[in-house]
């Protein structure tokens, strides 16, 4: 942009375009507009809820005929997985939507790994059953008569087909609720990993120099400090709730991508493109979120969907040795409740340890045929 | 050679010290720190006297009035190994560590010998017979091995085989010596659990590796020239792919064995270096909490350092230029 521009050239150089102005207008399309207002409009709910709204109670209870019980109890949490979804929808499902081209292409790669159709399939089921379930099946609620019913394949009844604790939790209700918790820890925390290890990899990798020294050093000192102990200290000393642990799960493990990101980002810095925009007067912020990002995009989603299967587990595991959020039904949490009924209740601890089991199982094999098909170059 | 060895430990120390200011800070912005009267008020709140409550905290890691008193404190307690007095244990916490560390120890170096040779086994075999069945067998077995959730794992195996079939104790018991046939029977379970997901990492780590070298020319050459299969493998497949291997193995092996440990201490009830953590967390016992994350850190930085320089001597290609 600050191209010497004389008076007398003025008119014969094509250098002195104004950029900015480029990437201002560009964006104004109604696309762009209802990603602003929906996005926008979460966030304003958000800020408003946690400023004037009374975290305590529901705001309303809807209770028509006893089957769809609406009662949204918003917290930190329950915001940022709304907000996490919309983002979902508006790079992944509308991208997809628009360029019918390349999502055949993705999809006829994608299809070979039978296994990860499967997965897929699993996972949109797990996906709706941690949106919906909760509103539609209920919450689990203490209920001493029903005490250790067993589930409906070992001599149990159809009102309680996982059976129930020994306070008389129904388990096929935690297991929803512990979709929530799992569907809200794994896709919060790979935001949080795409957003801070694109930011971090690609500034590293552009400035180059002291910046890329000191960032990737840093990267270097957290990758050392073993990420399940880092993790127990920092909830040891600052944790307590979900919106917490999943915020430390977030800040914690972005370490790794970044690392692959950068690379990643500094054989694209090489590339013709870049110089070609850099001669043509193209500022750094063009650089970066025009080129250098869409370019490294599949390697991000790639790595990040890897992650997920371990922010699943991390959450599970601090659940499971009692320092996750003691107000949350997490799979962790009932796997150890039922640890102490192993003689008498097995099915307490088993069944939300398949569920578990099989959703960590699927997102890797999802992942592993997303690098497959979105990222030709690894290998 | 030599000036690479010497960048790298001055590299370590600094690192360590990185980490350990990290670790500090984030201890002194909590809320459980170590801070003056804070600490001492709470101490008199849990029934303890003051004079005394002031007594511990003197013998507090990282005791002070200002930040960088408790950070001086901190830095030089733990270069002389003054690691402060445990509350639950009642002695100093580098006694508590003395005397836990050999539960730990008996059962994950087993289980790092055994996932290591069959891991790297296994993952060979499947690369050198690519798409066979035996391979597919051995990739879904990797990815049931790394989404296996530990815990999960060791309370199923106890149902099954400690609650159901009765074949091993449900819990450790401290009653048999180190070295007795009792204490390798009950410990077989938590061996078994901790080998299952190490096995299942390295296999695919070694498989991916070997991989890139089955195609290669040279074992192309290396078989024309008529040597045996099994020299191909070792010779030709195994050595190159093992250079790589050695990374895995410090990096995500340990962190996994330690973490795995860690749980599987609290399920079977060993008294090792994990359980010591756990209690120490539910007990909010600051000085133990601190040096039980700092043990594995410590492990972890030196693992990093022999890794480093055991490259040099595998691989003698390795350029010495940057780091």
């Amino acid at each position: 942009m600050s191209t010497d521009t004389d008076s007398k050239h003025a008119d014969v150089t094509f250098e002195d375009i104004d950029w900015e102005e480029y990437d201002g207008a560009r964006e104004f399309t109604p696309l762009m507009l209802a990603k602003i207002l929906v996005l926008g409009g979460i966030t304003l709910a958000w800020v408003l809820d946690w400023q004037f709204g009374s975290h305590r109670d529901p705001l309303f209870t809807v209770d028509p005929a006893g089957i769809l019980e609406i009662a949204p109890n918003p917290g930190n949490v329950e915001w940022l997985f709304t907000l996490t979804i919309a983002v979902l929808f508006f790079y992944v499902v509308v991208p997809l939507y628009l360029n019918p081209r390349m999502t055949r292409h993705y999809w006829r790669e994608f299809k070979k790994n039978k296994a990860a159709v499967v997965s897929l399939v699993f996972l949109g089921f797990i996906f709706l059953l941690a949106v919906f379930g909760p509103f539609i099946f209920g919450r689990p609620e203490i209920d001493i008569t029903n005490a250790y019913q067993p589930p409906v394949f070992a001599g149990g009844t159809w009102a309680h087909p996982f059976g129930t604790m020994q306070s008389g939790e129904d388990v096929f209700q935690i297991v929803i609720i512990g979709a929530r918790v799992s569907m809200m820890v794994g896709l919060i925390g790979c935001l949080m990993i795409i957003v801070l290890a694109s930011a971090v990899g690609t500034t590293a990798a552009y400035f180059g120099g002291m910046v890329d020294e000191v960032l990737m050093r840093f990267v270097d000192i957290m990758l050392t400090f073993p990420t399940f102990f880092l993790i127990l200290y920092v909830v040891f000393l600052y944790g307590g709730d979900l919106f917490t642990i999943i915020l430390i799960l977030g800040l914690t493990t972005w370490t790794a991508t970044s690392r692959l990101v950068r690379s990643e980002a500094l054989q694209r810095n090489e590339e013709q493109y870049i110089d070609a925009a850099k001669n043509v007067g193209a500022g750094e912020r063009w650089i970066i979120t025009r080129h250098l990002v869409p370019n490294v995009s599949n390697t991000i989603i790639t790595a990040a969907t890897l992650v997920i299967p371990s922010l699943i587990l991390y959450e599970a595991v601090l659940a499971f040795l009692g320092f996750g959020d003691p107000n949350v039904w997490s799979w962790g949490r009932a796997i150890s409740v039922g640890r102490s009924d192993l003689q008498n209740a097995w099915w307490i601890a088993t069944m939300p340890g398949v569920f578990l089991f099989l959703t960590v199982l699927a997102f890797n094999f999802l992942g592993d045929a997303l690098r497959d098909a979105l990222d030709p170059r690894h290998e | 050679m030599k000036a690479y060895i010497a960048k790298r430990l001055a590299w370590t120390f600094f690192a360590t010290w990185v980490t350990l200011t990290i670790t500090f800070i984030l201890m002194d912005l909590s809320p459980i720190s170590a801070s003056g009267a804070e600490f001492v008020d709470q101490q008199v709140q849990a029934g303890m006297d003051a004079d005394e409550a002031r007594e511990l905290y003197e013998e507090q890691l990282g005791y002070g009035d200002t930040m960088w008193d408790r950070y001086v404190n901190f830095m030089v307690g733990l270069a002389t190994l003054d690691w402060g007095l445990s509350t639950t244990y009642n002695q100093p916490v580098v006694d508590v560590i003395a005397n836990s560390w050999i539960y730990s120890f008996q059962y994950v170096f087993p289980a790092t010998v055994i996932s290591v040779v069959l891991g790297f086994a296994i993952g060979l075999y499947s690369a050198t017979h690519q798409y066979t069945r035996e391979d597919y067998a051995a990739t879904l077995f990797a990815f049931t091995g790394i989404s296996l959730p530990n815990f999960w794992f060791a309370i199923m195996l106890i149902l099954i085989f400690g609650v159901y079939l009765g074949w091993f104790p449900i819990f450790y018991s401290t009653e048999h010596g180190l070295l007795s046939l009792e204490n390798a029977h009950q410990l077989v379970l938590p061996v078994v659990v901790l080998s299952t997901s190490a096995i299942a990492s390295e296999m695919r780590y070694a498989r991916a590796e070997s991989l890139e070298y089955v195609h290669a020319e040279f074992v192309k050459t290396a078989r024309a020239k008529g040597l045996s299969e099994g020299q191909v493998t070792v010779r030709h497949i195994f050595r190159p792919a093992m250079v790589p291997l050695i990374t895995i193995l410090v990096g995500d092996i340990l962190g996994l064995l330690f973490a795995g440990g860690y749980v599987i201490e609290v399920i079977f009830q060993i008294p090792g270096l994990g359980l010591v953590s756990y209690e120490a967390i539910i007990q909010q016992d600051m000085p133990l909490v601190l040096a039980t994350v700092l043990v594995p850190v410590f492990i972890a930085i030196i693992g990093n350092l022999i890794q480093d320089l055991c490259y040099t001597i595998l691989d003698p290609r390795i350029d010495f230029g940057d780091r």
